[in-house]
């Protein structure tokens, strides 16, 4: 009997707490994010940053590692290909001293002075996000640094690698900043296709490249090659300024009987490997 | 202060350290984009270590503090489904399961991938598309990935939780694959 009544207890709690957790998902759902609970996850946030920043740094090596690990296989096989092309470059060094200079042509054209005149604020990742259904990250800047929701945030390159596009600002606290990056499935961009046609880059979750949806403005339909390197249109309404690095073109086929090509984007910048980012405080509705 | 006072304030402070360290280290620690999700693990370890109504509880703790620190989903989200997840895994662990030192990591990777999969679904009902944006493939990837984390870390976390609990004998019954026999009442 006793175990019986224990039993029922348990189930009236179940239900009791299941009914509190319906209720504030429909108060912070309707709420869209602000409010008492909004502030909460501010706070919250706020408050976690220094120890964020502490075991960031001190355990950045070890993800790296664990990263690392679960590429093995194709860290190999680059690995093997870079050597037989070192090895094919060193038997026609004449050739291979033409296609370097070509080469490097290719990344000076791609190099745009994106930044241009925006004013911008330099911040360090603090977090890589906790969720792996959101990708996001945390940075040490926040509102008290003059940062809006919105704002885009961009990263330079590692080496000779281009910088580009990161994401934009989804959520500011005082002291901390969430950044949605652009391979989050909420995220949405407009890129330049070709001087004719733009589209639109959208995230489709982390590791994925980006999926891009054509918006054919004027004919012929938009030729773009495999290794192009695409950027923000900018156009009027548009959340980011024109002329940022998005990413380079992983693949772009066209199906039989199809005007438009199915264009799948890698971003530049190396998103696992964030540190320093470059927040443009730039807005829509001025410009600046 | 009475014994089982002093246990609870034990298992309270398990789940604050737990939460920091979700919050603050486990983002940095993913393998092939997919990190471990210790608020789910303390919700299950709960459920096995203590019963139905301690899993119900600590579910809800667990996951209210884990929505504090996600921005993506609604609060509320979170606590809802681990609460689900510690009474599920509480029942069953009162009524159903047989004892055996495999039961903590089988239970946890089952009760894991459940979990996720629950949150993923009641998450696509209530608004939040995003999480099914990365496409089948991308969900099952995830899934399996943290499923496997929760596995390996369950096997810590319920030893401390009866430790919490009981003390050094919890701990020492929990290695015998008798959790249910521990737990606070």
């Amino acid at each position: 009997m006793a175990v019986y009544r224990r039993s029922n207890r348990t189930r009236t709690l179940f239900v009791v707490l299941v009914l509190v957790a319906i209720t504030l998902v429909t108060i912070d759902a309707r709420s869209s994010g602000s409010g008492l609970l909004g502030r909460l996850r501010g706070d919250v946030h706020d408050g976690l940053s220094p120890v964020q920043r502490a075991t960031h740094h001190a355990l950045q090596p070890l993800g790296d590692f664990l990263s690392g690990a679960t590429h093995y296989g194709s860290l190999r096989a680059e690995n093997q290909r870079l050597r037989q092309q070192v090895a094919a470059m060193q038997a026609t060094s004449v050739s291979a001293a033409a296609e370097q200079q070509e080469a490097e042509r290719i990344i000076a054209a791609a190099h745009l002075p994106f930044l241009g005149a925006i004013p911008n604020l330099q911040a360090r990742v603090i977090d890589r996000g906790s969720s792996n259904f959101q990708n996001t990250v945390t940075i040490d800047k926040g509102s008290a640094n003059g940062l809006v929701v919105g704002q885009p945030v961009v990263a330079a390159g590692v080496g000779s690698a281009p910088g580009g596009l990161v994401g934009n600002i989804g959520s500011v606290s005082k002291r901390t900043a969430t950044v949605d990056l652009l391979t989050d499935p909420s995220f949405v961009v407009g890129v330049t296709l070709d001087p004719l046609n733009t589209g639109t880059a959208e995230g489709i979750g982390a590791g994925n490249p980006l999926r891009i949806t054509v918006i054919t403005t004027n004919q012929p339909p938009p030729k773009v090659t495999k290794g192009a390197a695409l950027v923000t249109s900018g156009l009027q309404g548009e959340a980011y300024p024109p002329g940022i690095p998005v990413g380079t073109v992983a693949s772009a086929v066209t199906a039989p009987g199809s005007q438009e090509p199915t264009i799948t984007l890698k971003p530049l910048v190396d998103l696992a490997q964030l540190d320093i980012v470059t927040v443009e405080l730039w807005s829509p509705q001025t410009g600046s | 202060m009475t014994e089982r006072t002093k246990a609870r304030l034990r298992v309270a402070a398990l789940v604050v350290a737990a939460f920091l360290v979700q919050a603050t280290v486990a983002s940095d620690l993913r393998v092939d984009h997919v990190a471990p999700d210790l608020m789910l693990v303390v919700a299950i370890c709960a459920g096995l270590t203590g019963g139905a109504r301690q899993g119900v509880l600590i579910g809800f703790s667990a996951g209210l503090l884990a929505d504090l620190y996600l921005t993506d989903t609604p609060v509320g989200l979170s606590a809802l489904i681990l609460c689900m997840v510690g009474y599920a895994v509480g029942t069953l662990r009162e009524n159903v399961l047989p004892e055996g030192w495999l039961l903590t990591p089988v239970l946890a990777l089952v009760a894991s991938g459940a979990g996720i999969v629950a949150f993923v679904a009641i998450g696509d009902i209530v608004g939040q598309t995003q999480l099914v944006a990365m496409g089948r493939s991308g969900l099952i990837r995830t899934t399996v990935i943290e499923a496997v984390w929760s596995a390996v870390l369950a096997v810590p976390v319920a030893w401390l939780f009866a430790r919490a609990e009981r003390g050094s004998a919890g701990a020492a019954a929990l290695d015998r694959g008798r959790p249910d026999r521990l737990g606070m009442r």
